[in-house]
């Protein structure tokens, strides 16, 4: 009962179609985990199932031993927190509103009654903790700016922001340096260190960026066809003949 | 038996009539992507130019001829260049609200013309309107010209549009237009012609049905067309607004059935009354609920949405600072100055105006809470406000509950309804949202409004005014009565205001941005559409009491459903995204009412409905610029005033940005 997340024998199908299949795996505390497998492995399927988005249909998802609600917002507030493959920002809101949302919603600060009590001000310790986040993600000078209107890897960093703001235990990135330049991709793997680093924080990685994944990831799982065909370090994974003829057969 | 088969006999034709504009709600929706609300008004305009042309001598084919292949196109024309065609493919509602606009306008511009109640109805442009009596089983069987027309109609036009529809040369260009008009444009195809097309044939349908319906009843009015246009989106949704033949399936069986509960139940029942005509709107209720094509209507992607701009983000965030700090600054000797002038200078009539203007703005409030913060396009607003007038008239006069007691009952029970709706909306998003409040609207008019024990009888109830501390407020235009309906307003702007730059706020725009980022933020995504619905529920019936209590009665039709979608279109107008915006709109409504009543008598025979449609028709006329503005126009005039006079360009990035400024 040490481990921070365990998945058994988790399966799911659309409409008959097994897309994840008996998926086993359990991750530490403050360990970092990377999904690696070709389109249509089922990775994120399997993410969406662990946010609490699509509901499995056999097997067990557990948090630090005990089972997780059905709602993702509601896991969400448990501790698990989740970055998009296509960002999903607020349009119109502020990175600072971004990460206020997510920050009082962890609090339960969010509601009416509230806003009427404090005449729908933010408190100044909310304000302070919001700029601390921004700062771990190196935002904090562009904080009043609407997040629509940033750059791609900025505004994956405002969502990595809003996800850590509630202080996760767990974060799951889909895809974090999709669309990025290489460039951009090295900021954000700095990121995501520092942040493990700085909160402790688990997480599963997927990214079809194989230098990402390494940077990342302690452990990895190869997936195909929903499966799990490979675990182990990053070197052992890649190595797997199965792994290189599945997916990396080509560009290994 | 046989009675039975006369009963199902003889409503195939009017099951053919749903059938029809069903088929017409169906092609417009998969060939322009648009749900159009505006197919009952555009009908009711071409059946009222096929009835003038007629009793202006033109014979009544060449009529029907002129309506449907050159006036109605024309006009799906200009629909399509005006409104449609400036709407990015993705940006769904603008495309309900703008149609919505012309659902509202188009009846306004045609009764300015020729009055609501005067155009009589004409022949049916084939056939002879008693044909020879058919004998079926014992009894005789009726069918009349205009009957065996819509039949013979609703046959061609199916058979040709599926033909069409499926054929590579005109139904896959406009299938494929609106899934993606910019991936239809990089296979070598116009697709600004293929929508225009498409419009075109959409316009012809509702020309048809038009002239079609127009010679069933007199006098042609818009009402009619309304209770088709709705009872017919039962019937498209059987086969979720895609599928041509279950349309007409629908129609048909909706009619019959119609026809046949109608044979069977005492005509003086209550029955009667009240479930015969509420059956397509439970119809449509539990389609919207159990049909899983209905839930996915939105699920739709544009590959090259990429390449489109940006829809336009909520505009709350985008309006210069300087306007909100001069309403800070000056509110106080605002409102000060008007009190000072209304209790001093204003004339009984302009009082009473005020005081009903201000019951609009609190129920005008209602719908930037739910509409403008949270998204959600609902046209019930006006039913809550009936629900909060009726609990209020019944409570006060029949049980001797002190009025202001009463209103607040009022308004708990209407945000209970509120919060009962919200149950199916949870499951729901977009159009499916903006249907299911306009059944629920419906069935409060047809079911709930109409007994006495909820709307008072035909003839409503008479509501008392307060009585504290000993001042008289029962006169029309009680000055006292004024000053407490502008606190009340205050009080409700003051919540919503505070809600607005609060953490519900914050919330409710992400959520309605992006549920599941929001639901990822850890926003309970159910609790704040539930709360949402309720508090907007609530505060429209604190405005339908005061409404209420304005007018010192309260009818059943006061607050009939077309008054929903006419609200939520004047309030988008005005500026749904603040709390002044539904002020402006509420004293707008009230005000403009007023000031027509001025107009010389050679301008207006029809005063009544002349002034009515015209105030609607001034209030309502710039949804149409949604698409551009969804912060409503006025909003977008003080935005671009304020900029001017204090210099504040250029504005933020994001705006620029959605104007195409590099």
């Amino acid at each position: 009962m040490n481990h921070l997340l365990e998945v058994d024998d988790v399966s799911k199908s659309f409409g008959g179609h097994a897309v994840v299949r008996h998926v086993s795996f359990v991750l530490d505390a403050g360990a970092s985990l990377g999904l690696v497998g070709s389109n249509g492995a089922g990775k994120t399927t399997l993410f969406r199932c662990i946010a609490g988005e699509l509901p499995i249909d056999s097997g067990s998802i557990l948090l630090d031993g005990a089972a997780l609600p059905s709602r993702p917002d509601a896991r969400a507030r448990r501790g698990i927190a989740r970055t998009f493959q296509i960002v999903e920002l607020f349009g119109g809101q502020t990175v600072l509103d971004h990460v206020l949302v997510a920050l009082q919603a962890h609090q339960g600060r969010q509601g009416p009654w509230r806003d009427l009590v404090h005449g729908g001000r933010t408190s100044s310790s909310e304000r302070e903790k919001c700029m601390n986040i921004l700062a771990l993600v190196g935002l904090a000078d562009r904080a009043e700016i609407p997040a629509t209107t940033l750059s791609l890897g900025d505004r994956r960093a405002v969502e990595l922001a809003r996800a850590l703001v509630g202080e996760p235990r767990l974060l799951l990135a889909d895809e974090p340096s999709s669309g990025l330049d290489g460039e951009e991709s090295r900021i954000l793997i700095r990121i995501l260190n520092r942040v493990r680093k700085e909160t402790g924080v688990a997480v599963i990685l997927v990214d079809h960026d194989l230098g990402t994944v390494k940077a990342v990831a302690d452990t990895v799982i190869a997936m195909d066809a929903g499966a799990v065909i490979a675990a182990g370090s990053y070197e052992t994974v890649v190595s797997n003949p199965q792994v290189m003829s599945s997916w990396l057969g080509q560009s290994s | 038996m046989s009675e039975f088969f006369s009963f199902v006999l003889q409503n195939v034709p009017w099951g053919c009539t749903f059938a029809l504009v069903a088929v017409g709600l169906v092609l417009t929706y998969r060939a322009t992507g648009v749900f159009n609300f505006g197919f009952g008004a555009e009908a009711y305009a071409a059946g009222v130019i096929y009835a003038e042309l007629y009793w202006h001598g033109v014979d009544r084919l060449w009529a029907a001829i002129l309506v449907v292949v050159v006036i109605a196109p024309l006009f799906g024309v200009l629909l399509d260049w005006g409104l449609f065609s400036r709407i990015p493919p993705g940006n769904s509602m603008a495309k309900i609200v703008t149609s919505l606009g012309v659902m509202v306008v188009l009846p306004s511009v045609v009764q300015i013309f020729v009055g609501a109640t005067n155009v009589s109805a004409p022949p049916a442009p084939l056939f002879n309107e008693y044909l020879p009596v058919w004998h079926i089983g014992s009894g005789p069987l009726f069918v009349s010209g205009s009957e065996l027309t819509t039949m013979l109609a609703t046959a061609i036009v199916l058979v040709v549009l599926m033909l069409g529809l499926r054929s590579r040369r005109f139904g896959l260009p406009m299938r494929a237009a609106v899934e993606s008009p910019k991936l239809l444009e990089l296979m070598g195809v116009n697709a600004k012609r293929v929508s225009r097309g498409s419009w075109m044939l959409a316009t012809m349908l509702a020309g048809l049905a038009g002239v079609l319906f127009a010679p069933t009843e007199t006098p042609v009015s818009a009402n009619n067309y309304s209770v088709i246009l709705v009872a017919a989106i039962a019937a498209a949704a059987l086969g979720a607004l895609r599928s041509l033949p279950l349309a007409v399936v629908g129609g048909v069986a909706l009619g019959v059935v119609q026809g046949v509960v109608q044979g069977y139940v005492a005509s003086d029942s209550v029955w009667y009354q009240a479930l015969v005509p509420s059956l397509p709107f439970f119809i449509l209720l539990v389609l919207l609920l159990v049909h899983p094509g209905m839930r996915r209507l939105e699920n739709r992607n544009d590959p090259m949405s990429g390449v489109e701009p940006p829809a336009p983000p909520p505009a709350l965030a985008l309006r210069p600072p300087h306007i909100n700090r001069v309403i800070h600054r000056f509110r106080w000797l605002v409102l000060g100055t008007v009190t000072l002038v209304v209790i001093t200078f204003t004339p009984g009539p302009w009082i009473a105006a005020l005081t009903i203007g201000a019951s609009f703005s609190v129920i005008f409030l209602s719908i930037t809470l739910i509409t403008g913060l949270a998204g959600q396009l609902s046209l019930a607003q006006a039913a809550f406000a009936g629900v909060g007038a009726a609990t209020t008239a019944q409570l006060a006069v029949n049980e001797n509950v002190p009025v202001l007691i009463a209103a607040v009952a009022g308004a708990v029970v209407a945000g209970l309804g509120g919060w009962v709706a919200s149950l199916p909306a949870l499951r729901l998003r977009g159009l499916p949202v903006t249907l299911l409040t306009l059944c629920l609207a419906l069935l409060a008019d047809n079911l709930i409004f109409p007994t006495s024990w909820i709307g008072g009888g035909d003839n409503g109830l008479n509501v008392p005014r307060p009585h504290i501390f000993g001042i008289d407020f029962t006169a029309v235009d009680s000055k006292p009565f004024l000053l407490l309906s502008l606190a009340v307003l205050l009080a409700v702007s003051g919540v919503v205001h505070v809600l607005l730059r609060g953490t519900t706020g914050r919330a409710l725009s992400a959520v309605h941005v992006s549920p599941v980022g929001a639901a990822s933020a850890g926003v309970s995504v159910r609790r704040l559409t539930m709360f949402v619905f309720f508090l907007s529920a609530a505060i429209a019936g604190i405005g339908g009491a005061l409404f209420a209590m304005s007018y010192l009665q309260e009818s059943p039709s006061d607050f009939n459903w077309f008054f929903g979608p006419t609200f939520l279109v004047i309030v988008v107008t005005v500026g749904a995204t603040t709390v002044e915006g539904a002020i402006e709109a509420g004293f707008g409504y009230a005000l403009i009412a007023q000031a027509l009543t001025y107009l010389p008598s050679t301008v207006s025979t029809n005063t009544n409905a002349t002034q009515g449609a015209l105030t609607v028709l001034i209030l309502s006329v710039g949804a149409f610029t949604y698409a551009t503005h969804p912060e409503g126009i006025v909003e977008a005039v003080k935005r671009s005033l304020a900029r001017t006079v204090f210099r504040a360009v250029p504005a933020n990035p994001a705006e620029r940005q959605t104007r195409g400024v590099s």
